[in-house]
């Protein structure tokens, strides 16, 4: 069985992020990128599957610039097998990357497809709902555990409010939630294999997947500035302040 | 590493293994060195036996306990570069300085242990890569270090199927918590011009006529004083050829040059990425302190002189990777690398104030350090000794002076 796992290329997690000055997105010039974390926790997920004996490859998939091979690196340096590149123009939309994902799995043939829940830089948590409709798959979201079954999976949930697990025909697509699993890291050696494995690069022509934007974006604003604290001088001030100003008792 | 390309030499940039490699570091000294670190005390020399153990279990699963070890026994050819990178980014700790990741990362043994018999490394340097066994380098002694053909008073003397060592070492760090070391001795005087030989012997702490003093410094982890007063090794401890020591103790110097000055580099870059995040936030007189030219200045050079230490350390790393000899590059990184992490420690103190000075930071302590550091593994003058003479002997005048 084969599993494929999306990769996105994003601003690292410890880089503070600024908006452009001419308010058009983020800045991306000289910033640290890295491998969404919710897509760490994907690959993790399949090599486990793999160590397990369940599944035989696990192929690593990204979309967008052609530095994405970096990301598609790192997860062969963790262990995935082989990678797959569709380089795009930056910025491609969730129903686009669906659609991408979609042509590549039909080529492919994966029974599992592990996605991040959503990528930290637009947050979109798209994707893989999208996915699964456009395939017509079973879709676990937000998942915490993965069993597998026979032609079946029992998936772990994080809803409001605790867990809920769901049994679901194979093939599915899953989204990661933050604590499925804790990633490893990439060891020397493995780092040092990466490089001999192989990358398939392809457009999204090659997959007849029509990019057009369906989204503008109006404006990027960076968050309104804290405002520092002040010293009360008594109790009474500060319940009237908690009453009248901040209107919470 | 790509230094060359088609015979174009295009200056560095790093492999995207090595830069890899560099964010596994980071992220393992963030998410797993700091959350131990953050609860020692400001002077400790080390965490407790157990975190220590768990990060060598993490640091050993991500191939970094067979460092400097040669591949026979698991680890690899020419990983100077590799070392280097790594050394940089776990120095980034207040243990940094000699206990890079609090010693998650083995030291491994001293290098010269591999050209030893197969006794001799599978009773000394096998034990330091897969067990929890160590060993230091005792070359310096009360006359002196930086010339240790000269400067070694010790006095090796055989007697039967035995060698008899009389002398002292100083400034020895590990000596003393070590389970061997290998030791530097005189084993024949100098006659007609012949400089003396010097043999390398195997010590162990248990062998008669050897004890060992702690030497109160600067910093909060001592060296030691050996003292060897009819000191009995067995024939079979002799390391290498008699008289073939003053090469082996060169070979491990040198090997060490390169690393040393990366972590000196790691350290000083994260004191100035520490003063850049305080000089942000901090008011003085008419606006905050990064828009005062004196601070732009201080921050300006640092940044500049570390990104040209770095640059040193990794042509002589490549170098050596390359299997060139690279004794001077070494030294000039060493110089380099060392002077100016002490110099850009210093401003970062500047930079902060008082607080730079306070406890609550690690730039005091390394600070501390870092004043070691231009005198450990060769004095800043030494180096500049060794760079002069080399670049006098093979420069007659340039072109207009020829």
């Amino acid at each position: 069985m084969k599993v494929l796992v999306p990769v996105k290329r994003v601003i690292d997690y410890n880089v503070k992020v600024r908006v452009k000055s001419d308010g058009t997105g983020v800045e991306t010039a000289n910033v640290k990128m890295s491998m969404n974390p919710f897509d760490e926790i994907g690959i993790e997920a399949a090599l486990r599957l793999k160590e397990a004996g369940s599944a035989e490859e696990v192929i690593a998939v990204s979309i967008g610039v052609a530095q994405c091979q970096e990301t598609i690196r790192t997860a062969l340096a963790m262990g995935a097998d082989r990678g797959v590149l569709v380089e795009t123009e930056e910025g491609a939309e969730p129903l686009a990357v669906a659609k991408i994902l979609k042509a590549i799995i039909e080529k492919e043939g994966p029974e599992i497809v592990i996605l991040g829940k959503q990528a930290i830089d637009d947050d979109s948590n798209q994707t893989g709902q999208m996915l699964s409709a456009l395939l017509g798959w079973s879709q676990a979201t937000f998942a915490s555990n993965i069993e597998l079954g026979d032609g079946t999976a029992d998936i772990t949930r994080e809803v409001d409010g605790g867990l809920e697990t769901i049994k679901v025909k194979l093939p599915v697509v899953v989204t990661t939630d933050l604590r499925l699993n804790e990633p490893r890291y990439a060891s020397l050696p493995n780092i040092m294999k990466a490089k001999k494995k192989p990358i398939d690069k392809m457009s999204p022509a090659d997959l007849g997947v029509d990019m057009t934007p369906r989204l503008k974006t109006l404006s990027v604003v960076e968050p309104s500035k804290r405002e520092g604290g002040v010293k009360v001088e008594s109790v009474e001030e500060l319940v009237e302040k908690l009453r009248n100003e901040a209107k919470v008792i | 590493m790509t230094c060359e390309d088609e015979g174009n030499h295009y200056g560095f940039t790093l492999s995207d293994e090595l830069i890899m490699i560099r964010n596994q570091v980071r992220r393992f000294m963030r998410e797993e060195v700091k959350p131990i670190e953050d609860k020692l005390p400001h002077d400790a020399t080390h965490c407790s036996p157990e975190d220590e153990a768990r990060l060598r279990g993490v640091a050993e699963d991500m191939g970094l306990g067979r460092l400097n070890v040669p591949p026979e026994y698991g680890g690899q050819d020419n990983d100077c570069l590799i070392r280097c990178i790594v050394n940089e980014e776990a120095s980034k700790c207040r243990l940094g300085g000699y206990r890079p990741a609090l010693g998650a990362i083995r030291r491994g043994p001293p290098n010269v242990i591999w050209r030893g018999t197969d006794e001799q490394i599978h009773k000394y340097g096998i034990p330091c890569v897969e067990g929890d066994m160590t060993g230091y380098m005792a070359i310096t002694e009360p006359t002196g270090g930086s010339d240790p053909r000269n400067n070694i008073q010790t006095r090796a003397v055989k007697k039967g199927d035995k060698w008899i060592l009389n002398g002292r070492k100083m400034w020895i760090t590990y000596a003393g918590d070590s389970d061997w070391g290998v030791l530097f001795a005189r084993s024949k005087e100098s006659e007609n011009g012949r400089p003396p030989e010097i043999t390398a012997f195997i010590i162990e702490p248990s062998f008669p006529g050897i004890s060992f003093e702690k030497i109160p410094v600067i910093r909060p982890l001592y060296p030691y004083e050996i003292v060897l007063e009819d000191c009995e090794v067995p024939e079979e401890n002799v390391l290498g050829e008699i008289g073939g020591g003053f090469g082996m103790a060169e070979h491990w110097l040198v090997a060490g040059r390169m690393p040393y000055a990366a972590g000196c580099i790691g350290m000083a870059q994260e004191a100035l990425d520490m003063a850049c995040g305080w000089v942000k936030q901090r008011d003085s007189q008419r606006g905050i302190l990064a828009d005062k030219q004196a601070i732009q200045w201080m921050i300006a050079d640092s940044e500049v002189e570390l990104q040209a230490a770095r640059m040193l350390v990794y042509e002589a790393a490549a170098m050596s990777d390359r299997g060139e000899n690279a004794k001077v590059h070494a030294s000039v990184c060493k110089l380099f690398g060392t002077e100016t992490a002490f110099r850009v420690v210093d401003r970062a103190i500047q930079m902060f104030g008082g607080m730079g000075v306070a406890q609550e930071m690690p730039l005091e302590r390394w600070l501390r350090e870092l004043r070691i550091k231009r005198i450990g593994e060769g004095p800043s003058e030494v180096h500049r000794m060794v760079i002069a003479r080399n670049k006098l002997k093979n420069t007659d005048g340039g072109v207009y002076f020829g």
